[in-house]
Order: C-alpha cells, then structure tokens, then sequence
C-alpha cells in the first residue's frame, strides 16, 4: 500500500515542476523577437493603435509585474485568448478541443510499446542467445534508431501508395459523418474527443474501423520506438534479475523454470522499465508532434507549430504548460504504480 | 532465527551511495549562488542602464535571470520526479555517463538560485531608479 505522506510528497513536486515550465516559457517568449500587440493589429495597423493594444494588454508595465500577473492567471489555468490561430477564442477552450486528439495518439503509442515490448523482452531474455533473442535486439536496435521522420513517410508509401491498404491521413473516413444525430443518452458527441473511444461508445462498427485504420500506421510510427526502448531495457533487466540468489535458490528448491521467472523474477525486472514508461511519454507527446504533421491529424502539436510561427503567445504558454501538466501526472502515476512493486521507495 | 539485515532506503540505480548533505550545506549553496546572482545583476543591469536605458536593461536583466530560474527550478524538479527513471535507463541501456541525480539536483539549484539573484537585481536596481 502506498503511503499518504509519500502521495503528499509526489503531489508537491508537481509545482515546483510547473512554475518552472511557466517561468522558463515566459522568459523564452518575452525574449523571442516580435510583438504580441503588433501581431493582434496586424501589419498595416498604426503607431497609435498598436500602442493603445500594448496598453490595454499591459505590455507597457515592468517585466516583473507581467511575471507576476502570468503566474496568478497561469495557477488558474487562464491563459488569455489566442492572438493569431484561434483569434479571439480562450485558449482553454482551443486545449479542449485538441488535445485529446494528440493524447489519443501518445496513449495508444504507449500502449502498443508496453504491450510488445514487455514480452518481446522477457522472450529476449529468457531465450538468451538464441535466434529469437538475436533478432529482437536487432530488431530493438533497428527501432531506437530510426527516426518518425523517415518511418512515417516509408510507412504511407509501403501501405498508402503501394499496397493500398491503409488511409494516407485524417481521423476517419471523409464519407464518415459525425453530426447532430450521434449521439449517446442524449448527449451529442464528441464524448471525449478521441474518435475511437467515441466510435465504441456509439456502438458504429464502421465509424470505428475507419478510426482504426486512420490510426494504425501513426500509431505504428510510435509504438515501434517505444516497444524497441522497452523491449531491450526489460532483456537487460530480466537477465540481471535471473542472475540473483533468490532465483537461484527458487529454482534449487525444484520450482520450475517459467514459474521461478514469472513469479519472482518479472515483478523486480519491471521496476526499472516502469520509471521509463514515465520519462517516455514526453517523449511520445513530442513524437506526436511530428507523427501529427506527418499524418494529416490536426491535434494539439501541430497547432502548437503554428502558434510558435505565428507569435501567439498565450497558445504557445497554454499547451506548453499542458504538456508539462501530462508528463508530471503520468510521472506521479508511474510512481505509485513503482511503489507498489518495490513498497521500500516510500519508506 | 538471526535478525533480517536493515532494508536499504536508496533505490538501486547504479548511482553512488553518499551520505546527503545537512540543511545547512545546502542553504549555503543556494545562498552562495543567489548572492553571486544578485552582484552580477545589480553591475549588468547598471551597465546596461548606462548603455541602453533602464527599462530596457531592467527587462532584459529580469528575463535573462529568469530564464537561469526557470531552467534551474525545472532542472531541479525534473531530477528528483525523473532522476531514478534516467539513472535506470543509463544503466540498462549500458550507456553510464556518470550522471547522477544528487549532482544534477545540486548544480540545478546553484543555477537557479544564481538566476532568482538576477531577478532580485534587476527589480532592485529598476526600482531604485524610479523604473515601474
């Protein structure tokens, strides 16, 4: 069981976590060239009217006093209206709307890693130096080192342009509407805003397989770097575990050898593999990023690209500061969920 | 029956075992870097009133502390939530640098501390001269 005061402790290190990301935001931005009050009057605008925006935003105050007002706005989860991509509308509501895009992309990356990677490394590692093992660190090997910018490409030309088989962009099919008549006990969708959880929730077998196959090959592109990282972390810990007394001893008591694995070796050898799953998932949101622009998938990363272009200052703050929120919770999760394997880390 | 060893309280990640440091080594360590800020702030951000005026020097002294903020605070943060995590992966991925997460922690706070006595300068130094 997890005690209280370790939860107290993960939970306070989230703030440090994120004034850090809002302050280190606000100076990169306040430093970055251009002028957010020239942006929202737009070129051809005058002299006057450019300073009565810098007035009426308080862009004319010290540096210090806009620090501290960003802080007080950001603790609330207010970061203003955006500038440029979404002109006029509050940023929270622009978060809303995209962000379960690029969170249904990285969980399902996630999810698809963890789920190939594990065994193929207790396989690995249990088969040591056989062919089986060979192949899967080549393999391994082969998927750390590929970048999403060549494999996305090779992927839509190997089954979009060649074969056929898969969508080369998109959520779901164009021929799939999701209108005012789908909807679940009343309510109208999107649910949660991740086509496929809907799909399911709307019982729509073809809205789903469309979602499915639009998703398959950026998924993929995900997963395959996740599996080959987890897959050779749980090999390297898996023969570690092996090698110990306590499994030695199991298996000198007559336990056979898939039990005396299984049952005391895989829990330990998940230990480490567990804190990179956390460390990753920034990772998979910054791969979403790209896979997103690769794919045709208007989520949250490519919109935070063209905020970062188009100077929208509180667009960018606003999904930075979400990005940051995402990895520090996953992380918190990842540390109860470690604490339950090794119950001395709360100690 | 013989007594069971103590159970260690460090996580096993390949990192050195080292006593940690008292509270007060490590207030002294933050404090060092904060005043060490607070004198290369309080002479940037003179020098600069003298070459580009006070608001602008104030400003761009402020951020270039925060910034030093900023990047220490997350550094620091980010060892202690995902130290462990990178010192395992270090080590099973055999690519040891000798990366550790009490070292990161320690230049982390120097740098942040050094970048909040910037800031402390800048809006001194800016409010001394009539700037805000």
């Amino acid at each position: 069981m997890v005690s209280k005061r370790f939860l107290v402790k993960r939970v306070l290190l989230l703030v440090p976590v994120l004034f850090g990301v809002a302050t280190l935001v606000f100076a990169i931005l306040q430093l970055a060239p251009g002028d957010p009050a020239r942006v929202i009057v737009g070129q051809r605008a005058s002299a006057e009217q450019v300073a009565q925006v810098r007035t009426e935003l308080g862009l004319n105050d010290p540096i210090w006093i806009q620090y501290l007002r960003f802080l007080g706005d950001a603790a609330g989860f207010d970061f203003g209206q955006s500038y440029k991509i979404s002109q006029g509308t509050p940023v929270r509501e622009v978060l809303v709307d995209r962000l379960p895009v690029t969170l249904e992309l990285a969980i399902f990356g996630q999810i698809a890693g963890i789920l190939l990677g594990i065994p193929l490394g207790v396989i690995s590692a249990v088969k040591q130096d056989s062919l089986t093992d060979h192949l899967t660190r080549v393999g391994a090997l082969t998927g750390i080192s590929v970048p999403i910018f060549w494999s996305g490409p090779l992927l839509i030309l190997l089954f979009s342009t060649y074969l056929g088989i898969l969508p080369t962009s998109g959520r779901i099919g164009s021929t799939i509407f999701l209108d005012e008549h789908w909807t679940l006990f009343g309510t109208q969708l999107p649910l949660t805003g991740m086509v496929t959880v809907d799909t399911i929730l709307l019982g729509n077998v073809e809205a789903f397989v469309s979602a499915v196959r639009h998703l398959f090959l950026p998924i993929v592109v995900l997963g395959v770097y996740q599996m080959a990282l987890l897959s050779r972390m749980m090999r390297s810990s898996m023969l570690e575990v092996v090698r110990q007394d306590y499994i030695r001893t199991a298996r000198a008591k007559g336990q056979g050898a898939k039990i005396t694995i299984m049952k005391h070796g895989f829990q330990n050898a998940l230990i480490p593999v567990v804190t990179v799953i956390g460390i990753q998932f920034g990772t998979l949101l910054g791969g979403a990023v790209l896979t997103e622009t690769i794919f045709g998938i208007g989520g949250i990363g490519t919109m935070l690209v063209n905020a970062i272009g188009a100077s929208d200052y509180p667009l960018v703050q606003g999904t930075v500061l979400t990005f940051a929120l995402l990895f520090t919770l996953v992380n918190f999760g990842v540390d109860i969920t470690y604490s339950y394997l090794d119950p001395r880390i709360d100690q | 029956m013989p007594p069971s060893p103590p159970r260690s309280t460090s996580v096993p990640s390949g990192g050195h075992e080292t006593r940690p440091p008292s509270l007060a080594a490590r207030a002294r360590l933050v404090v060092g870097a904060l005043l060490a800020g607070l004198g290369v702030g309080v002479v940037g951000v003179g020098v600069g009133t003298v070459a580009v005026g006070l608001a602008s020097a104030a400003d761009t002294g402020f951020l270039l502390g925060t910034l030093a903020f900023g990047f220490g605070l997350l550094g620091w943060a980010g060892s202690v939530v995902a130290g462990p995590g990178f010192e395992a992966m270090q080590s099973y991925l055999d690519g040891a640098s000798g990366w550790t997460e009490a070292g990161s922690r320690r230049a982390m706070a120097r740098i942040g501390g050094f970048g909040a006595g910037v800031m402390l300068a800048a809006v001194a130094v800016g409010t001394a001269l009539g700037y805000g």
